[in-house]
C-alpha cells in the first residue's frame, strides 16, 4: 500500500469526441478505484493501462518498466515505446467478462498458463477453481453459467497467472442488483486475499467506497481528485467532484446490534439507527454515509415524527452555495445539511444555534468494509 | 463409368485438393488482413482479390500464362533456376484452380473473421498469447463455420474451373485434363454418352459441396 | 411510359427487319484454321467484284464438322482433310456433286526463334525437348497428319508423353511462338506467316501422309446459289494465285463424289 507502483501521464483524443487525459495519475498497491460517471473516461484509461488502446502521446510506467512512451513532438522518432498486452503481466476483466465461448471453464482459466508444464498448469487451475468455489463447473461452457459464476471464472482466468496488476472494468455492473450487492462483499474479500495491486472501474459510489482503498475521481475525461475513499467523498476538491460523489457526510462507525432489520450504529458517542439490509451477517466496522440533502433540521423536538434518528446538533458553519445553504453541524460528529435559503431564514439559523437533525433510517447508508 | 472416367474424376479431385494447399494459407492471411486491419490502398487489394470472380476466366488464364510461361516473370525464373515448367503441366492446373477459387474463399473467410468479436482476441493478448496463438486458438476456431463453408465453396469452384485452366494447362489427357475440360473435349469429339456421364459426376459433386456449405453458413450458434 | 416502350419496340423490330435486308447475300464459310489469311484475302477480292458478302468461321476441321452436324447455318465447308468431309457426306450433310479437293500442303516442324535448333524428328526423344505441340488428333487434321507421320517413323510411343494437344493448327503456332513448347507441327503455310517461329525441318512429301483440302456445299445451306458461285471462284486463276502466294499446293484435277 505504500509507494506508487504505476504512474501515467497521457492523453487520447477521440475523433469528433472527448479527449481523455490521465493527469499525473499515480497508483499504489492495494485496490484503487477509478470512479466517475459514464463517459468520464474511466474505461478508456483502464484499457490504455492494459495496452488494449494506445494513447496519442504521453507515458505509462509500471514498476521499473516503461509500458508506453510517445512524445507529442513530431520529430522525436526515438523513444517511442509500446509494450503490448502480452508483455505487461496484467490480469484484465472486461465488463462483459469476454469468456471464450468455445472453451470450457477449465480451458478458459488455463488459457494463460501455456508456458507452464502440464502438471503445474492443472494444479494451478484446480487451486484457483477451488478458491473461487467453481469445482463443479469445470467442463461447463460459458453460456451454461450464471452471471455470478461467469464473473468468478473471468476473475479466475485473470488471476491464475499471478499477474502484477489486476484491471477490472465495472466488475459488478453486469449482474442483477441483489447479486451485485451480495457479491460486492465477496469481491472485496477475494481481492484482499489475492493481494495483487488492483485498479477497478465503477460508476457506483457505494461500490467505490466498499471496494477501494484509494479512489481516483474522473470528471469529463480527466482525473480530478485522488485519495483515500472516505476523504475523497467527504471532501470533494471542487463542485464537480462533489456532484459526482454526491455524499457529503461519511463517517466511520461500528455496529452495536442488529434487530428486526435495523442496525444500531455507534459513531463516536452518538447512536444512529440504520437499515441492516445488504450487510454481511458478521459486519462490524462500517462507513456511515449521509447525504446532505437528506438531513432535516427542526427547532423543537417535541413533535412525534417518523424518523428514528433525532440528533441534537449545533450549527458550526453556514455557507451559501447558490440558492442553497450548506450547514455544517456538530452532532458529536460532523454532519452536513443542505437547506434552501428561505428555510435558513425561517429557522433563523446562526452559528452556535442548537437544534435537532432528523434522519430516516434508510437515509443512513451503511457500507461495510472488512478492514 | 469406365476406368478412364474414374481416373479423370480422381485426377480432378486431387488437383482441387492440391489447390486448397495454396488457397488456405494465402486465403486465411488475406482474409485476416482484410478483416482486421486498415491501410491506405486496402480498397485496391479488395478489388484485386475479387477480380477473378468477375473477369472472364480466360482473361485470368491469359494473365497466368503471361506470368508463368517460360518467358514470363515467374516462369522464366522457374525454368532457368529450377528447370521447372509450369505451363502445360499439372502445376498450371493447380495454379489456375487456386487463382479462380481464392476470391470465394477469401470472401467467406473474411466475413467469418469479421463476425468474431475482437474483444476475445484482445483478452487473449492480456493473457500472454502472441498473435499467432491468438489466431489459431481464438479467431480461427470461432470462425470455423464460415471458413469451412468457404473451403467447400472454393473446392467446388476449383472442380468446375475451365476457362483459365484450358488456357494455361491445356488439355493433355492423363496429365492436365480435368473434368470440365474432358467434358468439353468429349462434346467436341461427338462422344455424347461420355460427356453426359462426366457432367453427371460433376453436377453431383458440386451439388453436395454447395449444399453442405449453405448449411454451414446458415446456422449460427 | 407506354409511349416509350412502344417506340422502343417498334425501332427494335425495324432494326431486326433491316438486318435481314442487309444479310440478303451473305455467304457463310466454315473453313480450316490454316486457311485463315489466304481465304480472307480471296474473300476481300471477291466481295469487290461480286457484291456478295463472305463471312468466315475458322476453326479445327473437326470442330467445324461437329458444328455442322449440330445444325449450324453454314453454306460452305472447307476442310483440311478428307476424312472430316467423308464423315459429313456419310450423314448426307453435303450436297452431292459439289465436293472438290482444291489444295495440298506440307507439314513442317517449327521451333521458337530463340530456341536451340532441331534438325530432325529423331531429336524429339532428347531431354531438351520437353513439350511437343500437336493439333488434337481427333479434331485437328494437322494433328492427325503429324501423328501418322510420327507413327510411321516409329517415334510416336517414345514421345507420346511429351505431346501437348492444341485445339487448332493456329493454336499450335501460338504455343510455339510463346516459347512454352519446344517444338510444334504446323503447315508450311502457317509457318510462313509467323515471324516468331523458325522452320526446323520440312517433312518430305514422300514421308508425309497425303494432305488434301476438300471444299463442298452444305445441304440446306441458307444461300446455295451465292455459295456455289463462291466455290467456283475458289477455282479461278485469281484465287489460285493467292493460294500459291501463301504457299499452298494447288491440286490440278478436282475430285468429285
Amino acid at each position: 500500500m505504500n509507494g506508487k507502483i504505476l504512474t501515467a501521464n497521457f492523453r487520447k483524443q477521440f475523433p469528433g469526441g472527448p479527449e481523455i487525459v490521465a493527469d499525473d495519475l499515480r497508483i499504489g498497491g492495494g485496490i484503487t478505484v477509478l470512479f466517475g460517471a459514464s463517459g468520464s473516461g474511466k474505461t478508456t484509461i483502464l484499457r490504455c493501462l492494459a495496452g488494449l488502446e494506445i494513447p496519442d502521446e504521453g507515458e505509462i510506467k509500471f514498476g521499473g518498466e516503461s509500458w508506453f512512451q510517445k512524445s507529442g513532438k513530431r520529430q522525436a522518432a526515438s523513444g517511442h515505446i509500446f509494450a503490448p498486452p502480452q508483455k505487461r503481466r496484467i490480469g484484465f476483466v472486461p465488463q462483459d467478462y469476454a469468456l471464450f465461448p468455445h472453451l470450457s471453464v477449465v480451458d478458459n482459466i488455463g488459457y494463460g498458463l501455456k508456458e507452464l508444464p502440464a502438471t503445474e498448469r492443472t494444479l494451478r487451475v484446480a487451486e484457483t477453481l477451488h478458491w473461487l468455489g467453481l469445482e463443479d463447473l469445470e467442463m461447463r461452457l460459458p453460456r451454461e453459467l450464471s452471471g455470478g459464476q461467469q464473473q468468478r471464472v473471468a476473475l479466475a482466468r485473470a488471476v491464475v497467472r499471478r499477474p502484477k496488476l489486476l484491471l477490472l472494468d465495472e466488475p459488478l455492473a453486469a449482474l442483477d442488483t441483489p447479486t451485485r450487492l451480495r457479491l460486492r462483499g465477496e469481491l472485496r474479500q477475494l481481492l484482499r486475499q489475492l493481494g495483487i495491486p488492483t485498479i477497478l472501474v465503477t460508476h457506483d459510489r457505494f461500490e467505490a467506497l466498499a471496494l477501494g482503498d484509494e479512489v481516483v475521481v474522473l470528471h469529463a475525461g480527466r482525473n480530478v481528485q485522488q485519495g483515500a475513499a472516505p476523504d475523497v467523498f467527504s471532501q470533494p476538491a471542487n463542485l464537480a467532484v462533489a456532484e459526482i460523489t454526491a455524499v457529503e457526510t461519511i463517517l466511520s462507525g461500528h455496529i452495536l446490534a442488529t434487530l428486526n432489520g435495523l442496525a444500531t450504529v455507534a459513531v463516536g458517542a452518538t447512536r444512529l439507527i440504520a437499515l441492516a439490509k445488504d450487510l454481511p451477517p458478521a459486519a462490524r466496522a462500517v462507513y456511515v454515509c449521509i447525504r446532505a440533502e437528506d438531513v432535516i433540521l427542526i427547532r423543537n423536538d417535541v413533535i412525534q415524527s417518523s424518523p428514528r434518528n433525532h440528533l441534537p446538533a449545533t450549527v458550526r458553519e453556514l455557507g451559501r452555495e447558490g440558492p442553497l445553504v450548506r450547514v455544517t453541524l456538530d452532532c458529536g460528529f460532523s454532519l452536513i445539511a443542505l437547506l434552501t435559503q428561505s428555510a435558513c431564514e425561517e429557522l433563523a439559523l446562526q452559528k452556535g444555534e442548537q437544534l435537532f437533525a432528523l434522519l430516516k433510517t434508510p437515509q443512513v447508508h451503511l457500507i461495510s468494509f472488512a478492514g | 463409368m469406365s476406368g478412364v472416367e474414374w481416373q479423370l474424376v480422381g485426377f480432378s479431385l486431387r488437383m482441387a485438393l492440391t489447390s486448397l494447399l495454396l488457397i488456405l494459407p494465402v486465403g486465411l492471411a488475406l482474409a485476416w488482413w482484410l478483416a482486421r486491419k486498415n491501410w491506405p490502398g486496402k480498397a485496391l487489394v479488395e478489388t484485386l482479390v475479387s477480380l477473378p470472380l468477375v473477369l472472364p476466366p480466360v482473361v485470368t488464364g491469359l494473365l497466368l500464362l503471361q506470368l508463368f510461361g517460360r518467358r514470363g516473370l515467374v516462369g522464366s525464373w522457374l525454368h532457368s533456376t529450377l528447370d521447372c515448367d509450369v505451363v502445360f503441366t499439372w502445376r498450371a492446373v493447380v495454379i489456375a484452380l487456386a487463382a479462380m477459387s481464392l476470391p470465394l474463399f477469401v470472401r467467406a473467410a473474411r466475413t467469418a473473421f469479421e463476425e468474431v468479436d475482437v474483444k476475445f482476441e484482445q483478452l487473449a493478448r492480456t493473457l500472454g498469447a502472441g498473435e499467432w496463438r491468438v489466431f489459431f486458438t481464438i479467431t480461427l476456431p470461432l470462425a470455423k463455420r464460415g471458413v469451412l463453408a468457404g473451403t467447400l465453396l472454393s473446392f467446388a469452384r476449383a472442380l468446375g474451373e475451365f476457362g483459365a485452366t484450358i488456357m494455361v494447362a491445356g488439355n493433355i489427357p492423363g496429365r492436365t485434363t480435368t473434368l470440365p475440360v474432358a467434358i468439353y473435349q468429349a462434346v467436341e469429339n461427338g462422344e455424347d454418352a461420355h460427356a453426359w456421364t462426366l457432367a453427371g459426376v460433376s453436377a453431383v459433386i458440386a451439388f453436395a459441396a454447395v449444399f453442405i456449405s449453405e448449411k454451414l453458413l446458415r446456422r449460427k450458434t | 411510359m407506354k409511349r416509350v416502350f412502344t417506340s422502343l419496340f417498334a425501332s427494335a423490330a425495324l432494326l431486326f427487319a433491316a438486318q435481314n435486308e442487309i444479310r440478303a447475300t451473305t455467304v457463310t464459310v466454315f473453313a480450316a484454321a490454316s486457311l485463315t489469311d489466304s481465304l480472307k484475302q480471296i474473300a476481300a477480292d471477291y466481295e469487290k467484284t461480286s457484291g456478295d458478302k463472305i463471312v468466315f468461321n475458322f476453326a479445327a476441321s473437326g470442330t467445324l464438322a461437329r458444328q455442322i452436324e449440330a445444325g449450324a447455318p453454314a453454306d460452305i465447308f472447307f476442310s483440311a482433310d478428307e476424312t472430316k468431309a467423308d464423315a459429313l457426306e456419310k450423314k448426307g450433310l453435303l450436297v452431292r456433286g459439289t465436293r472438290k479437293s482444291l489444295l495440298g500442303n506440307s507439314l513442317v516442324i517449327v521451333t521458337p526463334t530463340d530456341a536451340a535448333a532441331i534438325h530432325s524428328p529423331a531429336e524429339f526423344t532428347n531431354a531438351v525437348v520437353q513439350h511437343i505441340a500437336l493439333g488434337e488428333v481427333k479434331t485437328v487434321p494437322c494433328g492427325t497428319y503429324a501423328k501418322a507421320y510420327l507413327e510411321k517413323l516409329s517415334l510416336w510411343s517414345a514421345i507420346e508423353n511429351k505431346v501437348v494437344p492444341c485445339e487448332s493448327v493456329r493454336a499450335v503456332l501460338a504455343a510455339v511462338e510463346s516459347g512454352n513448347v519446344d517444338v510444334g507441327f504446323v503447315y508450311k503455310t502457317d509457318a510462313a506467316i509467323s515471324k516468331k517461329v523458325q522452320v526446323a525441318y520440312e517433312v518430305p512429301a514422300a514421308d508425309a501422309p497425303k494432305i488434301s483440302y476438300p471444299v463442298a456445299l452444305i445441304k440446306d445451306a441458307p444461300q446455295p446459289d451465292a455459295a456455289k458461285k463462291f466455290i467456283g471462284y475458289l477455282d479461278s486463276d485469281a484465287a489460285t494465285a493467292v493460294f500459291k502466294q501463301f504457299g499452298f499446293i494447288v491440286l490440278t484435277s478436282p475430285t468429285t463424289e
